[in-house]
């Protein structure tokens, strides 16, 4: 077996000092040095850190990596610096992470540059019986850059394990201390200022079942915050349509927070912000619609019969300029004036403390002082049953419009239940999240596939006003819009199956046991 | 899939041991996991690669194969480079081999415990024309024979043809190449000029004669590790270009080498 072994270097001890300690034992040959610049890449939202992957790239190859583990999972060659997984040669590993990153944009986190000097350690044959690498790590180049760490490795040779044995404790002797198990990767994120998974699209707001309603309120609110300004940052960057997609589900989290946790504010505050971000979810919607278009593609394509793929070119092409005319536009509008202020009232707002006065003095309506868990029941619970109640109609009366109302609905209840996770236990809240995904996910291809036959047809004329000459284009959009017809009677006849899923006696006593009203400040 | 290469002649001092140690280099450097095993009991690829000649698990051991001659394998200087080691013990082997059922694939069987660990298995041969030359025919997938291009060593090397023949084993694994050569002397282009047109299966490359050659028992290293970019390294280079593609023209072989 193969010893490979890792030692912290006693305080001030250089490599000659190394050579030193060892030379009245063995003879020593040393090696030039080895340089070699590693650059790691995540996503925004540090989706391959929370796998527990590490890529990298070493010269023109891309290695991929467990957190903690030296062996290499996969590599492959690559002529350009990753960014989009469909940009990657073919290779196991453009496999292994296409379900990871999907659409998310790679970014090159920080770089390490290594220099490591072999030294052999030779018995009486001048055969080398085992490896000492000094190893010196650093983000740049520059001498004048601190190591970031600066370690040994000791490698042992097949054959020689009594003659291993003798320099471990040697070593040790002389002030070595082999390590704990230890990633770099750690240490190299904290020196270039980056916290690996601080973002996240997922909610992570931790209440507590006592806490005001308004403090609460606040809290979740604050996140959002957080989430907007964070991805409004890179929005200009345009990494990714995932940027942008972050950025609006903020802004309609929002939204649903002020409208569905009701009279925790002021009226009149509610109302104001209420207003003013409808007007600032607007500014990019429609970016937002061009992006799902182009992501489209491939997908549209290949529900095309093969002779006319080629022929809906002409249409993605359009999309394509039109998106980078309406990016300028959305910049420009989301450096407005009044945005600006829109945004800093906001943060005023809640940088505001509340007040904390007892429940009692304030208006019968208002639920400021509240404990959060009892209303989070309350709403949770009111907007469940007016699910069951609409979708219970839906089922005689499939219209497009009530389909739509309900998808609203059923998202207002998933973001209430995201927001008011942590008062709840987990696994419970969590499945029934799940069940709700199911329906919703059922309500949203629908609703996808409406707005995209709508959008295809008005985009016949936009085309035509551009001087399209092509017929074989509108040929091919009338296809599309044929096809998606008929997927969408598919979804819409699943809808019943779907809802009586949902609405299962066993759904509804869940929903109850978990929301259903109890005594105020009641814990769970 | 492992290849197993067999630097074999049934006449002595034609520059095996060189071969098989360089070859063997250049395929590391080639990406491929390489072990080289001395089976020779003068021990001379042993030295080459500075290890000590000694088989802690004996002739029995060796024979018997399995893990206690795993724990035998030494890492040479070189990465992805390891050595089975020779001892003198092994002049013994021949004999040991009649011990068995099936004598004559008992080498095969010893190394198959490799098979999973390394791309190339590389035997460097001692002199020999009995039981364990009939191991080594069996177990090998390539036969490389050195040959001096001199009277004597064609007639060793129809020799083995014929006593390949007679015995039925494949004579299209056998690949000769021409070593020691020595481009002043007439009788050597002469003798090369006959060969390549009366035999079939004599790689179209040679190895010189060369001093830098012979310094290997002084450096005790492959010539492409002591001397890069020297002629002794670069004749290496060819031969190991035109092995690869002999492994390459066989279908049976790994393609991806």
């Amino acid at each position: 077996m193969q010893i490979k072994l890792k030692f912290s270097l006693p305080d001030d001890c250089n490599q000659q000092q190394l050579i030193n300690a060892l030379a009245d034992y063995y003879a020593i040959k040393q090696e030039q040095p080895v340089l070699k610049r590693l650059a790691i890449y995540d996503t925004f939202d540090w989706r391959l850190f929370k796998k527990s992957f590490v890529l990298y790239t070493n010269g023109n190859m891309l290695f991929l990596r467990k957190l903690f583990k030296n062996n290499i999972i996969h590599n492959t060659e690559i002529t350009l610096p990753p960014v989009f997984i469909w940009d990657f040669p073919d290779s196991k590993l453009k496999n292994h992470l296409s379900t990871v990153l999907k659409m998310r944009a790679l970014l090159k986190l920080t770089e390490l540059h290594y220099r490591s000097t072999v030294h052999h350690i030779l018995n009486q044959d001048e055969k080398t019986i085992a490896r000492l690498v000094y190893e010196e790590i650093s983000l740049a180049q520059e001498k004048t850059t601190p190591n970031l760490d600066t370690c040994l490795w000791l490698k042992s040779v097949k054959g020689y394990p009594k003659h291993c044995k003798k320099l471990i404790k040697r070593l040790k002797t002389a002030g070595f201390v082999p390590r704990q198990k230890e990633d770099i990767y750690f240490k190299a994120m904290k020196r270039a200022g980056k916290n690996p998974g601080c973002y996240s699209s997922k909610l992570k707001i931790q209440l507590y079942p006592a806490l005001r309603s308004d403090e609460a309120t606040k809290t979740i609110l604050r996140y959002l915050y957080q989430a907007m300004k964070m991805n409004e940052a890179n929005l200009e960057k345009d990494l990714d349509t995932e940027v942008l997609h972050d950025f609006r589900v903020a802004i309609r989290r929002t939204r649903s927070a002020l409208d569905q946790i009701k009279s925790v504010f002021p009226k009149h505050t509610t109302r104001r912000f209420k207003k003013e971000f409808a007007f600032v979810g607007k500014l990019s919607n429609q970016l937002r619609d061009l992006d799902v278009y182009l992501l489209k593609e491939d997908t549209f394509k290949t529900i095309l019969p093969p002779f006319l793929r080629d022929d809906i070119e002409p249409l993605f092409d359009y999309l394509r300029k039109s998106r980078s005319k309406v990016l300028q536009k959305t910049i420009h509008d989301l450096k407005s004036k009044r945005y600006a202020q829109i945004m800093q009232d906001w943060e005023a707002f809640l940088d505001d403390p509340v007040q904390s006065q007892p429940v009692e003095s304030q208006s019968v309506e208002s639920n400021a002082g509240v404990p959060i868990l009892f209303l989070a029941r309350k709403r949770i619970h009111k907007q469940h049953r007016r699910i069951l109640k609409d979708g219970g109609r839906i089922l005689d009366n499939t219209e497009d419009e009530i389909l739509h109302k309900l998808r609203i609905a059923c998202k207002k209840l998933r973001y209430l239940m995201e927001f008011f996770s942590s008062l709840f236990p987990g696994k419970k809240i969590k499945r029934l999240i799940s069940q709700l995904k199911t329906l919703q996910d059922n309500l949203g291809d629908f609703n996808d596939l409406c707005v995209q036959e709508k959008y295809l047809l008005n985009i016949i004329e936009e085309l035509r006003a551009t001087g399209q000459k092509q017929k074989k284009v509108f040929v091919a959009i009338g296809c599309l819009i044929g096809a998606l017809e008929r997927e969408k009677q598919i979804i819409k006849n699943e809808f019943a199956k779907t809802f009586t899923n949902y609405a299962s006696p066993g759904n509804k006593n869940a929903f109850s046991e978990l929301f259903a009203s109890k005594q105020k400040g009641n814990d769970p | 899939m492992t290849i197993v290469a067999a630097i074999y002649s049934n006449k002595g001092g034609v520059g095996k041991t060189a071969t098989a140690v360089n070859l063997a280099y250049m395929a590391t450097l080639a990406g491929m996991k390489t072990l080289v095993c001395d089976l020779d009991p003068q021990s001379a690829a042993t030295y080459y690669f500075r290890v000590k000649p000694k088989l802690k698990c004996g002739t029995k051991g060796f024979i018997k194969g399995g893990q206690k001659i795993k724990k035998n394998i030494k890492g040479t200087d070189y990465k992805n480079l390891d050595l089975l080691p020779s001892d003198f013990a092994l002049r013994n082997l021949e004999t040991a081999f009649y011990k068995f059922k099936r004598p004559k694939n008992r080498l095969e069987k010893t190394l198959k415990i490799f098979e999973a660990e390394y791309d190339l298995i590389i035997f460097d041969c001692p002199v020999t024309v009995n039981i364990l030359a009939e191991n080594i025919l069996n177990a090998s997938d390539f036969i490389l024979v050195p040959l001096i291009p001199t009277t004597l060593c064609v007639r060793t090397f129809q020799q083995l043809l014929s006593f390949c023949r007679k015995n039925n084993y494949d004579t299209g694994k056998i690949h000769a190449f021409f070593s020691m050569v020595d481009r002043r002397k007439k009788m050597h282009n002469e003798t090369m000029a006959m060969m390549l047109k009366e035999f079939n299966g004599i790689l179209r490359s040679f190895i010189p004669s060369l001093s830098q050659i012979e310094r290997m028992g002084i450096d005790r290293e492959p010539v492409a590790a002591s001397a890069p970019g020297s002629v002794a390294a670069k004749a290496y280079q060819n031969l190991w270009a035109k092995f690869q593609e002999s492994v390459f023209a066989n279908p049976g072989l790994n393609p991806d080498l």
